[in-house]
């Protein structure tokens, strides 16, 4: 499945690009960062309200392609950067993780 | 008698800290902070807690021994022992159990423990920042009260790996103290004592927070003793 099609399927907005990988397989839901680290596994796309940097660092030691930050959480400014540096995709939805979870099964059934 | 302390200091062990943040180089800082007692408190590990006790000797500061344990809710707390072997051990045996992942230094950051003359003796695999123990935070708290240690959730006002952010209130357990960052902060804490700590990753951070602990004397009993009895003044509370 296309990383773009999170925006131009389900309109939620890209805050940062995947410049390396434009595509992901797989989807993880989960506010514990230690379960991520667990137990998501690679080419995921991530959903969650944890927006913070520490995600970008686990997500960068599980090869997650993408985060979705639901219930409308901003992305802080390093969070951003640390994102762009290790280019791991970030959007943003007011959807909650429930919704946002059942939308991207739905992308990737389709 | 007065004492000025700060107990929460990341060395080079922490990934997220300076690697200039050797035990020798933050017991000279220290000094020059005017601090009686320090500690090191690196994420999920004690191992620089020999050098910083080596490091301290002939000088006046205090050395404590510390460790940041992430527990399964996810939130930091400080375990604080007296005795460098004794934290070592509960370091090493909650290392044993983090549930993490290698670490990519070039990345994160070192993760190198030393000896007091800055020479690496050794580095950490798994990535102390990153995971959590499978010990939730009443089972360490008895585990750290077992080992004789003192068990203080570390700024529990932050937006991340804290008590607020994990849980939203402070559960009902037998804590010795908070360390808060901010005062005054919206949790209702009864009358656990509060202190507060730098938490400094760099050099320039030591002593920038601090308390002051009013004790018996310059004794670690005492000093724990007045720790848990609430005669701790955080420098960012109005006294």
């Amino acid at each position: 499945m296309k990383l773009k099609s999170i925006t131009q399927i389900l309109g939620y907005e890209e805050l940062v690009e995947n410049r390396e990988c434009e595509k992901f397989s797989k989807g993880y839901t989960s506010d514990l960062l230690s379960d991520v680290i667990g137990n998501c596994e690679a080419d995921s796309v991530l959903i969650t309200i944890q927006a913070h940097k520490n995600t970008i660092a686990v997500a960068t030691l599980s090869d997650i392609r993408g985060i979705i930050l639901c219930n409308g959480r901003k992305a802080p400014v390093d969070m951003i950067q640390a994102a762009e540096d290790e280019s791991i995709a970030i959007y943003q939805t007011d959807d909650n993780q429930f919704e946002a979870s059942w939308k991207i099964r739905q992308l990737m059934d389709s | 008698m007065e004492l000025k302390c700060d107990i929460h200091i990341h060395s080079c062990l922490s990934p997220c800290g300076s690697l200039n943040m050797s035990p020798s180089s933050i017991v000279r800082i220290a000094q020059e902070q005017k601090l009686d007692v320090i500690a090191i408190a690196d994420h999920n590990s004690a191992l620089n807690a020999p050098a910083l006790e080596a490091a301290c000797k002939n000088t006046p500061l205090i050395p404590l021994f510390a460790i940041e344990a992430t527990t399964s809710e996810e939130f930091h707390s400080l375990c604080l022992f007296r005795d460098s072997r004794i934290a070592v051990k509960f370091g090493n045996d909650l290392y044993s159990n983090l549930q993490s992942r290698p670490n990519i230094p070039e990345k994160f950051g070192d993760q190198v423990y030393v000896d007091e003359n800055d020479n690496i003796l050794g580095e950490l695999d798994k990535y102390l920042t990153g995971g959590a123990l499978t010990y939730s935070s009443d089972e360490l708290l008895l585990m750290v009260h077992k080992a004789g240690g003192l068990f203080i959730p570390a700024h529990i006002d932050r937006a991340a790996f804290s008590m607020s952010s994990q849980l939203g209130f402070i559960p009902p357990d037998p804590y010795d103290a908070l360390e808060i960052t901010t005062y005054p902060m919206n949790l209702n804490r009864g009358s656990i004592p509060l202190i507060s700590n730098s938490d400094a990753h760099f050099p320039e951070e030591i002593g920038k927070r601090f308390f002051i602990l009013e004790t018996e004397s310059r004794g670690s009993d005492d000093i724990f003793k007045a720790i848990k009895n609430g005669m701790s003044y955080p420098s960012i509370k109005p006294r």
